[in-house]
């Protein structure tokens, strides 16, 4: 597979997982740009052996987890001022509020449910952290009980 | 609880998302390569400049001692490891693999800067040791052709000047490599804990 494809075909979800992870914009576009540097290196190397998108996955996954090495940055949790007077039926609070408490849970959490919402199956969700699918299917329900409560919470 | 009433895979993926723009990548993929280069050719070029500079002394002043021989070669080596380790720092010695499992990678990590630790403290110690030790035998010639005064005040100065780096300057850096690397290992450990939480 090209270079160009794999970056137009995965950028936007890889975006999304490093937004998961951290909930700030720039934050997320860097990490996610230095995931597709990692790719880049690493694409001569891949063998069909495994699927590309989980090959894909582990590496950003990774690299947001490389995160921690790097000088601690203010991650960004609260809500820009404005949101909170807005209407509540626009779709934007909602996926605010969603970024906001996914990037607030445990550091392994965070990346199995942006994997979940990116509609990976779980088995492969599996492949990519390296633990049973039985362990996935549990963690996914409990995180997304738990962020149901934090929406409950938020009205 | 019901979770069905709120789907957050519709929500998730409503995201605005930036621009894809492969220039911008390409530019940073080129700066990227140029910095970790740049880095290397410094600390190359530092140090090869002084080894030049010691063999060049060795030529002109003709060293009739064995000390003085031993000094230099001792001085170079130390230079010359040093610059293997951290030439190293930025190839394969820092390189995992990046397209394993999260729980493996968390684990490699681990590893890697348990190595780091030993490694750094290491390097440290053997380097402040060859170098002083080189020093000091490498002065040993041209202090017997002073007076005895100065040489004792040629002897001194170094002294204290090697103490300075060994019993404070040398404890100050190790503790503070230990403190950043403790940090990091414990958070990768607390991270992986995650991973076996049912």
């Amino acid at each position: 597979m090209e270079f160009d494809e794999v970056y137009k075909s995965y950028w936007q979800k890889i975006f999304r997982l490093c937004m998961g992870y951290v909930n700030d914009f720039e934050l997320a576009q860097d990490i996610a740009q230095e995931t597709f540097i990692i790719i880049w290196q690493q694409l001569p190397k891949f063998r069909n052996e495994s699927n590309i998108g989980t090959w894909i996955f582990r590496i950003a996954s990774n690299n947001c987890l490389r995160q921690i090495e790097k000088e601690k940055r203010i991650i960004k949790t609260d809500l820009p001022i404005n949101l909170r007077e807005e209407q509540q039926e626009s779709i934007e609070p909602k996926i605010q509020l969603l970024y906001k408490f996914i990037s607030e849970l445990p550091e392994i959490d965070r990346l199995i449910i942006s994997l979940e919402l990116e509609d990976i199956k779980q088995v492969e969700i599996a492949n990519i952290i390296g633990v049973s699918e039985v362990n996935v299917r549990v963690k996914i329900h409990r995180i997304k009980e738990k962020l149901t409560q934090r929406f409950k919470e938020n009205g | 609880m019901d979770n069905s009433n709120i789907d957050f895979t519709a929500i998730w993926q409503q995201q605005k998302v930036v621009e894809l723009n492969i220039d911008e990548l390409q530019d940073k993929l080129n700066r990227f390569k140029k910095n970790n280069l740049k880095k290397l050719i410094f600390s190359n070029i530092l140090l090869i400049t002084t080894i030049v500079f010691v063999i060049f002394i060795w030529y002109k002043y003709q060293p009739q001692y064995l000390t003085t021989k031993i000094g230099i070669v001792l001085v170079i080596l130390a230079m010359a490891i040093f610059l293997l380790v951290y030439n190293k720092q930025f190839s394969s010695f820092n390189k995992i693999d990046d397209t394993q499992t999260i729980s493996n990678y968390l684990k490699s990590l681990t590893e890697l800067k348990t190595k780091q630790k030993y490694i750094q403290t290491t390097m440290l110690n053997m380097y402040f040791i060859m170098l002083s030790l080189g020093i000091g035998l490498y002065m040993y010639e041209y202090t017997l052709m002073m007076t005895i005064f100065w040489a004792f005040f040629a002897y001194g100065i170094t002294l204290t000047w090697i103490g300075f780096n060994w019993f404070y300057i040398r404890p100050k850096t190790i503790k503070r490599q230990q403190a950043k690397l403790d940090e990091l290992i414990s958070k990768f450990e607390a991270v992986n804990n995650q991973l076996n939480r049912e």
